[in-house]
C-alpha cells in the first residue's frame, strides 16, 4: 500500500465512529420519520399505510402555514434582534477591562439559566394583572399601552420573541467578541494609516474580515429559531387558540396531545425541508452579497 | 425537532434493553426468593408485579394510595413490586409511549372513558369481573353507574378509585354579601351579577384558560350539557343522527361567548394556568370561580382557615330552554386500575389482589378521608375532611352526572373544543368553531 492510501485509510478509521454515531443518531431518525410519515397511527395498535395522505393533509392544514408563519418571525427576530445586538455589543465590549467582562458575562448570564426559569421569569413580567410590564406602563401614565401580552393574538407573537432574543444573544455575542480579537492587528494599523476611523474602519475593515463569522452565526441562528420549542412551550403551550404555534409545538401537540404519530412525523419531515430550504437561501444570498 | 424523534426511538431501544436486563435479573433473583422462604407456588422465584399509577404528589390522596401499595408489598414477600408513581402531567403521554412500544405495566391507573377504550379495542387490557363476582357485598357497595363506564360488551375491565365532579361553582361568600347580590340560580342572574361585580372592579369569575383544558371541563361541558341534554352529545360523537354544528350546539357555543363578551373573566385569563386563577379567588380577588374537586384538596394545603371559610359551593345556573337537565355536574367515575392482558396465571391472581386492594370498601373510605370524592357508599368521618369538602360531597350525592366533554371524545375533538373556547374568547365566531370542532371529532372517528 502507498503512503497516501496508508494515510487515507487511517483517516477513514478516524473518521468512522463519529460517523457511525451521529449516522445512528441523526440521520437514521430523520430516514425513519420520513417513513412513520406514511403511515396513520394513534400510538397504540397497528400502523395503517397511509401513502402521501399525511403530507398532503399536513400541506393543506392551516394550521401549519400558520405555525410556519410564526416561525419566520422568530426567525427574523433572531437574525434581526440576536446578531446586531450581539455584534453591537461585541465592538463596544472588545476590549478586555473590568467593566466589559463583567457586561458580557450579564449578556451571557441567560444562557446559562434553564429555559422553564426564563420562561417563567417572562410569564411573570408579562402577567396581565401583576406584571411588571404592565406596571410600568401604568407608572409612566401609559395606561392605554396595557395588554394582556401573551394572550392578544396581535402581539403575543412579538411578546414571545423578546425573551427569545433576550436568552440567545449571550452565544453569538462571545463568537463576536473572539472574532474581533482575532482579528491580525497589522490590518488594524495599516487602516489607521491609511486614516480610516469610526464608521468607515467597521465598514471597511472589520466587517469584511468577520463575513465567514457572522455566515455562521445566520445559519446557526436560522437553524436555532426553527428548533425553537421550550421557551414557547412552557409560556403558551402554542395557544391560546393555535396562535403562537410554532412548527416544533405543532409537531408536538399533534404526537402526543392529539396521538396522531404519522401526521407528527410528517410535519418534522417538513420541518427538515424547511430549514434546508432557508438555510440553502440565504447562504445563497449572503454569497452573492460577498462576492460582489 | 430531530431530538424529539431521537427521543421516540430510543425508548422502545431503552425498553427492550431494559426488558432485557429484567430477565436476567429474575433468574439472579431466583435463589434470593427461596431465602426468603416465601410461599409462591413452591418454585422459589419471586413473582414480578408491576403496576404504574399517577398518585405522586404530596397530598393527602397520593400518600393514601401510595400506603395502600406499600401494604400490599409487606402482606406479600412473594412479590417483588416495581410501584411506578409519575406525575400526571407526563402520566397519559408516559402510559401511551410504553403501549406503541407493547411494553405495558402489569396493572396500571387509566382513566376512564376514550383512554380506556383504546386500550379495550386493541386487546391490551383484560375484564376483571370475576372478581367482582367474587365479592358481591364489595361490588353492590358502588355508587349506582360507577362500573358502566368500565364496561365492555358485558365485561367489567376496572371500578373507579376516583370521582371527578369537574364543575362545581365556588362562590366567595363575603364578597356577594358586601354587595348585596346572591349567587345566581339562572342565566340572567348570572349575567347580572357579572355585571354589578364588574362595575365594583371585582373580577366575577376567575379563569386560568392557559391550558385550554379548563374552561372546556370546567364550564362548558356543563353549559352545553343544560341546552342539549346527554343524549345529544353521545349521539354526536359517535355522528348518529346529530353533530357538532347543530345549531343548538352553536346556540352553547354562544352562551359561553357571551360570558365572555360580558367581561366574565379576568383579562389575559388565557394566559394564566388554573393555579394562578384558584389563588386568585381564595384571596378574595374574584367573586366566583368553576372547578374541580381538586380545587378543595389544593386551597385545604395551601390557603388559610379564615379564607376556606368564605367559600360557599353550588352548582351552574339553568339556561333558558335548556333540553338537559338542571341539577347536573360534569364528571362520574374516574380512573381505575386495569390489567395488562398479558398476565396470566399466579401473577394475573397477585395482580388483581392488587386491584382489589387499591379499591376496596376500606380503600375507598381511606380515599376519601384523604378530602378526595369516591364513587362509593362510604361513611366518612367528619373530622377528618374539610368542611368545604362535605359540603362539597353531600352537594354531589343529589347531582346526577353529565359527560366531561374531553373524556368522552377523540384526543382531537376533545383537543379542538379547547382550541375552539380559546377562540371565542378572542372573538372567534361559534359557527366556524362548530364546524372546526366537527371536522375534528369525525375525522378520527374510526
Amino acid at each position: 500500500m502507498t503512503n497516501a492510501g496508508r494515510l487515507k485509510l487511517f483517516m477513514i478509521s478516524c473518521l468512522a465512529p463519529g460517523l457511525l454515531v451521529y449516522g445512528l443518531f441523526a440521520i437514521v431518525p430523520i430516514v425513519w420519520s420520513a417513513y412513520y410519515g406514511f403511515f396513520d397511527w394513534s400510538g397504540i395498535g397497528e400502523p395503517k399505510y397511509a401513502g402521501w395522505d399525511n403530507y398532503a393533509s399536513v400541506v393543506r392544514e392551516p394550521l401549519f402555514w400558520r405555525a410556519l408563519k410564526n416561525n419566520i418571525i422568530v426567525v427574523g427576530a433572531s437574525i434581526l434582534g440576536q446578531l446586531p445586538i450581539a455584534l453591537a455589543l461585541a465592538l463596544l465590549l472588545n476590549r478586555n477591562t473590568w467593566f466589559s467582562r463583567t457586561v458580557r458575562s450579564a449578556v451571557f448570564m441567560p444562557m446559562v439559566m434553564s429555559t422553564v426559569v426564563v420562561a417563567l421569569i417572562w410569564k411573570y413580567i408579562y402577567h396581565p394583572q401583576i406584571g411588571v410590564l404592565n406596571y410600568a406602563l401604568k407608572l409612566v401614565g401609559l395606561e392605554s399601552w396595557t395588554m394582556p401580552w401573551l394572550s392578544d393574538p396581535s402581539v403575543n407573537m412579538y411578546a414571545l420573541s423578546v425573551p427569545i432574543i433576550w436568552a440567545n444573544v449571550g452565544p453569538y455575542l462571545i463568537i463576536f467578541v473572539s472574532a474581533i480579537q482575532n482579528l491580525p492587528s497589522e490590518v488594524d494599523e495599516a487602516a489607521k494609516l491609511d486614516g480610516a476611523v469610526g464608521g468607515r474602519k467597521l465598514f471597511s475593515v472589520t466587517l469584511p474580515m468577520m463575513w465567514d463569522t457572522i455566515k455562521v452565526t445566520v445559519i446557526m441562528c436560522i437553524a436555532g429559531s426553527l428548533k425553537a420549542f421550550d421557551l414557547v412551550f412552557v409560556m403558551t403551550h402554542g395557544g391560546p387558540a393555535h396562535t403562537t404555534e410554532l412548527l416544533a409545538t405543532y409537531m408536538y401537540n399533534s404526537t402526543f396531545a392529539v396521538y396522531r404519530y404519522g401526521y407528527g412525523s410528517a410535519i418534522s419531515t417538513l420541518i427538515v425541508l424547511v430549514s434546508a430550504a432557508l438555510i440553502l437561501f440565504s447562504q445563497l444570498l449572503m454569497n452573492r452579497r460577498s462576492s460582489s | 425537532m430531530t431530538r424529539m424523534y431521537k427521543g421516540m426511538i430510543a425508548l422502545p431501544v431503552l425498553a427492550a434493553v431494559l426488558a432485557g436486563c429484567g430477565d436476567s435479573g429474575s433468574t439472579s433473583n431466583s435463589s434470593q426468593g427461596a431465602a426468603s422462604g416465601s410461599a409462591s407456588q413452591g418454585n422459589g422465584e419471586k413473582i414480578k408485579l408491576s403496576v404504574w399509577h399517577n398518585y405522586s404528589g404530596d397530598d393527602l390522596r397520593a400518600k393514601t394510595v401510595r400506603g395502600l401499595i406499600e401494604q400490599f408489598r409487606k402482606e406479600h414477600p412473594e412479590v417483588e413490586l416495581d410501584s411506578q408513581p409519575i406525575p400526571t402531567d407526563a402520566y397519559r403521554q408516559r402510559i401511551q409511549t410504553v403501549a406503541a412500544a407493547r411494553e405495558l405495566p402489569d396493572v396500571f391507573m387509566s382513566y376512564s372513558g376514550s383512554f380506556t377504550d383504546e386500550f379495550q379495542k386493541a386487546g391490551l387490557i383484560q375484564p376483571i369481573s370475576e372478581l367482582l363476582e367474587g365479592n358481591k357485598e364489595w361490588a353492590d357497595g358502588f355508587l349506582p353507574g360507577a362500573m358502566d363506564i368500565f364496561t365492555y360488551d358485558g365485561e367489567v375491565y376496572s371500578v373507579p378509585v376516583a370521582m371527578s365532579a369537574t364543575s362545581f361553582l365556588f362562590y366567595n361568600k363575603e364578597l356577594f354579601e358586601k354587595n348585596g347580590l346572591s349567587v345566581p340560580k339562572t342565566w340572567d342572574e348570572l349575567l347580572a351579577d357579572v355585571k354589578a361585580f364588574k362595575e365594583k372592579g371585582i373580577t366575577p369569575i376567575a379563569l386560568g384558560n392557559q391550558a385550554p383544558w379548563v374552561a372546556q371541563s370546567t364550564m362548558f361541558g356543563v353549559m352545553a350539557d343544560r341546552l342539549t341534554g346527554t343524549d345529544w352529545f353521545m349521539n354526536a360523537i359517535h355522528g348518529q343522527g346529530a353533530s357538532f354544528t347543530d345549531p343548538i350546539f352553536v346556540k352553547a357555543l354562544g352562551y359561553f361567548k357571551q360570558l365572555s363578551d360580558a367581561g366574565a373573566f379576568q383579562e389575559g385569563a388565557n394566559s394564566l394556568d388554573n393555579t394562578q386563577a384558584e389563588q386568585t379567588f381564595i384571596q378574595g380577588n374574584a367573586a366566583m370561580i368553576m372547578n374541580g374537586s381538586w380545587s378543595i384538596s389544593d386551597w385545604a394545603a395551601s390557603a388559610t382557615q379564615d379564607q376556606m371559610d368564605k367559600v360557599g359551593v353550588a352548582v351552574f345556573p339553568t339556561l333558558p330552554d335548556g333540553k338537559g337537565k338542571a341539577n347536573t355536574i360534569t364528571g362520574g367515575p374516574g380512573g381505575g386500575f386495569v390489567l395488562n392482558a398479558e398476565a396470566e396465571g399466579r401473577k394475573r391472581e397477585l395482580a388483581m389482589e392488587l386491584i382489589y386492594k387499591l379499591s376496596s370498601a376500606d380503600a375507598q373510605k381511606a380515599v376519601a378521608e384523604s378530602n378526595s370524592m369516591v364513587m362509593y357508599n362510604v361513611d366518612i368521618d367528619s373530622s377528618k375532611v374539610t368542611p368545604l369538602f362535605n359540603e362539597a360531597f353531600n352537594l354531589v350525592k343529589t347531582l346526577s352526572f353529565s359527560p366531561v366533554y374531553d373524556l368522552y371524545m377523540s384526543a382531537a375533538g376533545g383537543e379542538a373544543v379547547n382550541n375552539g373556547l380559546q377562540d371565542l374568547m378572542l372573538g372567534g365566531k361559534p359557527e366556524t368553531v362548530a364546524a372546526q370542532i366537527q371536522a375534528a371529532q369525525a375525522g378520527t372517528g374510526n
